[in-house]
């Protein structure tokens, strides 16, 4: 059966694939997008989210935000709700391998006039301090029983350490902290790949970035002087990065556990292996949720380490105390999670559901539980990295947002594959262009710094627009980037 | 692809991809117990492999002997470094990598193709599971990526299904990729020959003897033929008839002699090259595919066409 026949559209922004459309769909799929992002999706998200939409306890539908693209087993882009009292399952392709990867920004008090004369030195020393590339350590020595703790402890160990300020961890999701991460669930392997990495970028589309805060780019003044942008030109760094090896050991090692028991203990048959799950409430499923939340909580360690090596960076190139250049976090929210929240399912009935997010974003409306305080009254902020030629986004949550489990974008979302990206650009005359284009890049690997060419991405003003036009999140401030530095 | 600028021999790499539990750990096994070959397997967690090994810490390795003359590293740095290092402290006739379940195989041939210049990507394996696929009828994404990389793929735990069902199966496997060969096997049990071309040792020290001909223990079906001659072949004529190789011939290996030198010859599944080699041996070429020994008289008879 062919999509386009089946696919109906709900409104502007919303179109439906009904339950109809596959065997074992258990409810329709709902992907977010304008008419253009909608028809530059690959079959093989189609084909994912319906997937999807068959899993156990999946409530009311199997969502693709705009950004979507392909990924292993659900798409990147995924948001599923599981309802454990229906037997909802949880399942490592729905949360992504790089486990909590996201976002943090933060603000300076500088204008760009102000930092273009220490701009290459910045970016240079950023490059020197800040671990990036494939299988780069940390500048974070500890032994693996230190680890665990962090594991057990998240940003709160940094703190403790001397590596941030309490307000950090009141500025990141979780409070850089997540309740039930046991490391005795997690193997030796995953701690072996993830001891040394804490601190570090890695590689990918990973990245450190200097951003600019034009007024032109101010799309709501208000909530944005809630979330710290209050001068013209203001400032800003922008940096995205995960768990690492670890997220990615935990999330192979339950993989392989879920298919042992999925189908002869549980009774789970599904399509595609790669959607490899267990209920929510098995033994098996608690061990990975407990083992996954410690891939978070190191993974806001990561963020809170990398946090304090640029305040680190930038008063000593600027001559001044991270204090007295303003650098206070914005917030710090990943986008590849499965979380149980409270959720409204219909008619004002609340569930405790499993939020998977790969590739999706939190965004929480105004007054919700769970946003900082400071912002309770405008709505939780969300980070969406664009690529590095095409800027970046500051949204923030809205009511309308219950759609969607209170799930948005996460960044602009490949076009195209990294092979071919690689044969499209030159990682060295990439680097030349943004250079004429007043963007300073430096980069652990050319080839690398290929595949995130601004063209093997969607348009990320399309993909925010259609979030905003679709009541899912809305524009705040719009980020151009000046320096840069890829994993 | 004619390689111009290799001067000594370059170190094959094969590439073991293929989903989660499909058999990757099982034919690693096998290779290890029954090769003759110094092979350098590169792998994620070899604990259940190199179990009571002594274990050396490299830099980007660590580094796990084991009996039959094997070894298996673990990556701790880069994977290119890691390739590197195994090169200079192990020295291996071949290098087998064995990735991730969940990787994507193209960017690691395009790392390889990039920055390792002293490798030789010797062919992408692919195990597919038969049991697997009858359980779950869509193919994942990451998989059929897999499967579309692959030279050979291996369909494995065919002890577990019909012979109806493997059929389709194997038809399935034929639609994303109608290039490589597809070999049904048991619990990884292969013979080495028909994995890989020729191993580093086997190129410099052996030329003189040619390259072996097929173990005929698993795969029955399979058969080399050899041709051997003193005279030089034409370079293009060459070219042209390997080019003229069909499916049957799943491998081709061995030296070619033309005007300007010796190259070692490299083919599997279509896709072939030359490298350039030292030695001034001669010609001396094995074909390993499904009933070839009929063709015989075809194939030899077009090589000698190609004869100066």
């Amino acid at each position: 059966m062919t999509i386009s026949g089946s696919i109906r559209r709900v409104s502007d922004t919303v179109w439906e694939i009904p339950a109809s459309f596959k065997p074992g769909m258990r409810v329709p799929a709902r992907i977010y997008g304008t008419d253009k992002l909608i028809h530059e999706m690959d079959d093989a998200v189609y084909d994912q989210i319906t997937n999807v939409a068959t899993l156990p306890g999946i409530t009311n539908y199997a969502l693709c935000m705009p950004d979507g693209h392909f990924g292993y087993g659900f798409p990147i882009g995924g948001v599923a709700a599981m309802d454990p009292e229906s037997g909802g399952v949880i399942s490592p392709g729905g949360i992504g391998f790089d486990i909590n990867c996201g976002m943090r920004l933060l603000t300076t008090n500088l204008t760009q006039d102000e930092i273009m004369p220490h701009l290459k030195q910045l970016v240079d020393r950023l490059y020197e301090r800040v671990p990036a590339g494939v299988g780069c350590t940390g500048f974070v020595k500890i032994s693996k029983n230190e680890f665990r703790k962090i594991a057990a402890e998240g940003a709160r160990w940094c703190i403790r350490e001397g590596m941030g300020w309490n307000e950090d961890l009141e500025l990141t999701e979780e409070s850089g902290c997540v309740a039930g991460a046991d490391p005795s669930k997690v193997s030796e392997r995953a701690i072996d790949r993830g001891y040394n990495q804490i601190g570090t970028l890695g590689s990918g589309n990973h990245y450190l970035e200097i951003q600019v805060a034009r007024p032109e780019n101010v799309i709501d003044p208000e909530i944005a002087r809630a979330f710290g942008i209050t001068i013209p030109n203001q400032v800003v760094v922008m940096f995205h990065c995960g768990s690492r090896g670890f997220g990615h050991q935990i999330a192979t090692d339950y993989l392989q556990v879920f298919l042992k028991v999925m189908q002869t203990k549980y009774g789970i048959r599904i399509l595609d292996r790669e959607l490899a799950c267990a209920p929510f409430d098995s033994p098996e499923g608690k061990d990975y949720f407990a083992a996954m939340k410690c891939a978070i909580n190191m993974s806001f360690a990561n963020r809170q380490v990398i946090l304090h090596r640029i305040r680190e960076v930038f008063s000593e190139v600027l001559g001044r105390p991270a204090d007295r250049l303003g650098m206070h976090m914005v917030y710090d929210v990943a986008h590849n999670t499965a979380k149980s929240e409270r959720h409204d399912v219909g008619g004002g009935r609340m569930k405790t559901l499993l939020v998977h997010r790969k590739g999706a974003t939190r965004a929480f409306g105004p007054g919700m539980e769970g946003i900082p305080d400071r912002y309770r009254s405008v709505g939780q902020p969300v980070i969406i990295g664009g690529s590095m030629e095409t800027g970046s986004y500051l949204l923030a949550g809205v009511a309308s947002g219950a759609q969607t489990f209170f799930s948005t974008a996460h960044g602009s979302g490949r076009t195209m594959s990294r092979t071919k990206a690689r044969k499209l650009w030159q990682g060295r005359q990439l680097q030349r262009d943004l250079e004429e284009r007043g963007v300073y890049v430096r980069t652990a690997s050319w080839s690398g710094l290929a595949e995130e060419a601004g063209g093997a991405y969607k348009d990320i003003d399309a993909v925010v627009g259609a979030s905003e036009r679709a009541g899912i999140s809305k524009r705040v401030v719009r980020f151009v980037p000046i320096g840069n530095v890829k994993g | 692809m004619v390689r111009q600028h290799a001067v000594k021999t370059l170190t094959p790499i094969t590439l073991i991809t293929g989903p989660l539990g499909s058999g990757k750990t099982t034919l690693l096994r096998y290779i290890v117990e029954t090769t003759d070959q110094r092979i350098a397997i590169l792998m994620n967690e070899f604990g259940e492999i190199a179990i009571d090994s002594r274990v050396v810490e490299g830099r980007n390795i660590r580094v796990a002997e084991l009996a039959g003359g094997c070894v298996c590293c673990s990556l701790i740095g880069e994977f290119e470094a890691a390739v590197v290092e195994m090169i200079e402290t192990v020295a291996p006739e071949l290098i087998v990598v064995e990735t991730t379940g969940v990787a994507e195989p193209d960017a690691l041939i395009i790392n390889l193709q990039d920055s390792l210049p002293q490798v030789r990507l010797d062919g992408v394996i692919t195990m597919a599971d038969a049991d697997g696929m009858l359980q779950f009828p869509q193919l994942g994404h990451i998989t059929r990526m897999q499967i579309e990389a692959a030279d050979l793929i291996l369909l494995n735990k065919i002890d577990l299904v019909s012979t109806l069902d493997l059929g389709r199966v194997a038809a399935r496997l034929r639609e994303a990729n109608d290039a490589a060969t597809i070999l049904p096997v048991e619990r990884g049990r292969i013979d080495p020959e028909l994995l890989f071309g020729l191993g580093r040792a086997e190129a410099i020290g052996r030329h003189v003897r040619g390259p072996r001909r097929v173990v005929r223990v698993h795969q029955p079906e399979f058969e080399s033929i050899a041709y051997e001659t003193t005279k030089l072949l034409g370079r293009r004529a060459f070219e042209e008839f390997v080019e003229t190789l069909d499916r049957g011939v799943h491998r081709g290996k061995g030296f070619v002699r033309f005007a300007d030198g010796t190259y070692l010859f490299n083919f599997v599944a279509g896709r072939w090259e030359l490298e350039e080699f030292r030695d001034e041996g001669n010609t001396a070429l094995v074909f390993i595919g499904e009933h070839l020994r009929s063709r015989e008289n075809e194939i030899v008879t077009a090589l000698k066409t190609c004869e100066r």
